[in-house]
């Protein structure tokens, strides 16, 4: 379930932490088996994480479902997180999600019929200053409109 | 810590420096409401339910984490504490379903009665509620997880109690769900205790769904017999039927916990397979009969098979769940009709070779321990509470080393564990004694044994620590050097100021050495008896196939020319075909009687129920036995009286002569260790239906490495001794680790 690479990323973390804290790295861990899993955890993902870091598996699932940030269904090649957060929300993000919907054809937490592409709404990602705003992959987009999103959304492969 | 003086609600009180505000407000009897708060459990401070004024805080705050300061002024029942309370009471309710009635936790739920004081008769939340979708998570618990507030008491039950984390808290926000991965079953031998914990309708006991409410019942306090640490328990009845059994706080025993066993045990009371009712075998026709006749024929076939001088010729058996008080008039009716054929111990293959091994560190001193050698034994299920004991010991930093057959699941750290062959058992003990006797002049029989580093290392912890303890487990009962073991054990204790705990019996079988239920002068023991065919044996709650260590031997003995009296509480086809009378008694919860636990405490406990139809409580039955067999000295009014006259009998014990022997004798074939499913190991539990359907009753399995498996040539898929063959390479060499839900037959 975790690959080789995965297991010399996963111990690089595990060494910044006290020896028998490793469950310290489980977030940086499931980071990793996610992105090598088609970008979302499965339950076995989970159990390999729980086995690698001698964790609960309950332990693991709770941090694995408590942030937003780990996918527990496949997920698009690229994540939309759009902010629907106050700023972002007096701005018109409620609009630009409805657009975004019916220009993909999905609902929010939905992946396109090709694979390409899923939206999440997320809460605040600290960018107010430039609401409304989205985020992909590492980089944020901000003042968004309907044309930029067209133009965004073309440069998506 | 130092005392300290506080002020609560304008009465001072003593308190000692950073205790919780809540413990102080329990022990003065000051009602504050709380829901995450448990006194067993870590504070979590999540419900904030217990929020109380502190002068000079800005805020009210949390009694359960707010730690008690000299000086310190605290109001628990002003404005200010009033108001909080509600408004978070009106939290609480927002999406928990205000449907009591249909709630099985309904009378005894904590929501419901903090909510009656401090919550408000209308809401302001008129959205949607929340629903959680339930999943099974076992046989034992039902879950209602819409109910659920969120307190996690039970996941921290897990995680700090049960040793296994099993629930969690899953999402967050809204979303936040109180689940076990995957929505797998509860696998722990402790879980009912979160039923007790949980303060809502989430978790609630499933045999006992719906069927009454907690204030049609009476509660009797009890004890329950299945281990040696004898818990303390309500039953709790309803028309003379126990419905239902929790736990009662005792911090000497069971502290507020029980383990599964004890608390679903009482499902086979109700069991159909019941005695109900005596009988007698005429031309070998079963014939329902009053007691007065069965009694009589009783004596008569007694007096028929014995003359006046072979009382020799009687010998009496008694299971290990007996009361003291029956063990007590079952041995003094055998000794006063002349005979010393008396024996409770029934699954030893070599009775020459019993274990004799004193416990002498209490229950809770086991906490403290610093270091702890556990031999031949998976203490997690056949002692839960004395296991429980243990890992708040190695919680507290102690270090646990095991010799074993083979790896079990322990919910604690294990320093080593020691994988060795029965045959080798005797031999690293030795290798331990030598170490430790390194400067002192060392024994004859350790002239030939070098010690191995495991063994060193051991001999070292042992020597070091301050409170050391070695227990000796049911696996070695059946070792053929089982008692060069325990008297090698005793030697290394006493060399090295250590502790010895013997929980190689269980039930209540240190009551039954209490009683005297053992061989005197010229009697025979069980095997003896059986061996010798005897003219008649009295039979106290025994079930030849599952009790004897050899069954069949068992069932020669009882054939023909015998006259068997057997006194039981269940029946079934075997106890049939060989007793010449059945007399149906009393079963747990039914009779008056004590347990003595392993600290050596006497725990006196009354009937919760009268026997059901014409069952009779055990003592009574032997009581009016003594008087029909005319013997003296059996004037009892009530069972306290003959409790005091066993607990002051004088008994020597006789000094053990018995030879160590550490000669790991060369090729002797297989070891087969055979061990009871726990929920299997006496009567009552066997007819206990929901314990059978967890994952710890449905263990059945004969563990082999594959080289074993080659000489025995059997593979996987494939049954050894009728249980499904199990090939791991973690067993020891030339051993057969079986733990089986039905008996195995006559094991060699």
């Amino acid at each position: 379930m975790i690959s080789d690479k995965a297991k010399e990323q996963i111990d690089a973390w595990i060494k910044k932490y006290p020896e028998g804290r490793q469950s310290s790295a489980v977030m940086e861990a499931l980071k990793i088996v996610q992105a090598e899993n088609a970008n979302s955890l499965s339950a076995e993902a989970i159990q390999a994480v729980a086995d690698y870091l001698d964790m609960p598996r309950i332990a693991v699932q709770e941090v694995a479902t408590f942030y937003e940030n780990y996918n527990h269904k496949p997920a698009g090649k690229h994540t939309i997180r759009i902010c629907h957060n106050i700023s972002c929300m007096l701005n018109g993000a409620d609009n630009l999600i409805d657009y975004l919907e019916q220009k993909l054809g999905i609902r929010t937490g939905e992946v396109t019929k090709d694979g390409l592409i899923n939206v999440k709404k997320v809460e605040c990602l600290g960018a107010c200053v430039g609401a409304p705003m989205f985020q992909i992959g590492d980089k944020y987009y901000e003042n968004l409109t309907e044309k930029k999103i067209d133009e965004i959304l073309a440069t998506l492969k | 810590m130092a005392d300290i003086e506080i002020e609560i609600d304008g009465n001072v009180v003593t308190a000692q420096a950073g205790e919780m505000l809540i413990s102080v407000t329990d022990r003065e009897g000051i009602s504050v409401p709380r829901f995450c708060y448990h006194k067993k459990l870590s504070v979590a401070a999540s419900c904030r339910m217990c929020l109380v004024d502190v002068e000079g805080a800005p805020k009210p705050q949390t009694a359960c984490s707010t730690p008690v300061n000299e000086g310190m002024k605290v109001h628990t029942q002003n404005a200010k504490v009033k108001a909080s309370q509600k408004a978070v009471m009106e939290f609480l309710l927002v999406n928990h379903p205000l449907d009591c009635p249909i709630c099985d936790q309904g009378g005894e739920c904590e929501l419901q009665d903090v909510a009656m004081t401090y919550g408000s008769d209308m809401s302001y939340f008129s959205e949607g509620k929340r629903v959680v979708v339930d999943n099974d998570i076992g046989p034992l618990i039902h879950t209602d997880m819409t109910r659920c507030i969120h307190c996690t008491r039970c996941v921290r039950f897990g995680n700090e109690i049960g040793g296994i984390a099993e629930m969690g808290g899953t999402g967050r926000g809204e979303d936040l769900k109180i689940e076990p991965f995957l929505q797998e079953g509860i696998t722990s031998e402790l879980s009912g205790n979160m039923i007790d914990v949980c303060p809502v309708g989430a978790l609630t006991s499933k045999p006992f769904r719906y069927a009454l409410r907690t204030w049609q019942m009476n509660a009797t306090p009890s004890i329950a017999r299945h281990d040696l640490v004898g818990s303390n328990v309500f039953a709790q009845t309803y028309k003379g039927k126990v419905r239902r059994v929790v736990a009662k706080d005792n911090d000497n025993v069971n502290e507020t916990w029980i383990s599964d066993r004890d608390r679903f045990s009482y499902e086979g009371l109700s069991h159909e397979n019941r005695l109900l009712k005596p009988q007698i075998k005429l031309n070998g026709k079963w014939k329902e009969v009053q007691w007065n006749e069965a009694l009589e024929f009783t004596v008569r076939g007694l007096a028929n098979q014995v003359s006046d001088n072979q009382a020799n010729e009687i010998g009496a058996l008694a299971s290990n769940t007996a009361t003291l008080e029956e063990f007590y008039l079952l041995q003094k009716i055998l000794r006063e009709m002349g005979s010393e054929n008396i024996d409770h111990r029934l699954d030893i293959k070599d009775l020459e070779n019993s274990i004799t091994l004193d416990s002498n560190i209490k229950l809770t001193e086991l906490e403290s321990i610093d270091y702890g050698l556990i031999i031949g034994s998976n203490p997690r299920l056949e002692q839960p509470m004395i296991n429980h004991r243990l890992r708040k010991a190695v919680l507290a930093g102690a270090d646990i080393d095991v010799v074993n057959v083979m790896p079990f699941d322990f919910n604690y750290r294990i320093n080593s564990e020691n994988i060795i062959s029965p045959y080798q058992t005797a031999t690293i003990l030795a290798e331990i004694s030598k170490s430790v006797l390194k400067s002192v002049h060392a024994k004859n029989y350790l002239s030939n044994v070098s010690a191995r580093d495991s063994a060193q290392s051991i001999a070292n912890r042992l020597l070091t620590a301050d409170n050391s303890v070695i227990i000796l487990g049911e696996h070695i009962i059946n070792n053929p050097q089982a008692i060069s073991i325990a008297k090698l054990i005793s030697e290394i204790a006493q060399q090295t100021n250590s502790a010895t705990l013997n929980i190689s019996a269980t039930s209540n079988s240190i009551a039954a050495e209490m009683a005297n239920f053992v061989p005197g002068q010229g009697g025979l023991d069980a095997n003896a008896m059986l061996a010798a065919k005897l003219k008649a044996y009295i039979l106290l709650d025994i079930y030849p196939e599952y009790d004897f260590h050899n069954s069949v031997k068992a069932l020669e003995a009882f054939g023909n020319n015998t006259f068997v009296v057997s006194m039981n509480s269940f029946k079934d086809k075997v106890i049939s075909q060989c007793s010449d009378v059945m007399l149906p008694i009393a079963s747990f919860y039914e009779t008056s009687g004590s347990h003595v636990n392993i600290d050596g405490k006497v725990q006196s406990f009354a009937a919760a129920v009268s026997a059901p139809s014409e069952s009779k409580p055990a003592w009574k039955v032997l009581k009016v036995l003594a008087d029909l067999l005319k013997l003296q000295g059996f004037h009892y009014e009530d069972s306290t009286q003959i409790t005091s006259e066993a607990v002051n009998q004088n008994r020597q014990k006789a000094t053990d002569e018995r030879p160590v022997s550490v000669i790991a004798e060369a090729k002797r074939g297989i070891d087969v260790i055979y061990q009871k499913s726990p929920y299997a190991t006496d009567v009552l539990l066997r007819h206990a239906s929901a314990l059978h359907a967890t994952k710890i009753g449905q263990v059945h399995l004969a563990s082999m490495n594959k080289s074993t498996a080659e000489k025995l040539q059997v593979e996987r898929g494939k049954k050894y001794l009728g249980v499904p063959v199990m090939v791991t390479e973690s067993v020891a060499n030339d051993c057969v680790f079986i733990n089986a839900r039905h008996p195995i037959g006559g094991k060699s």
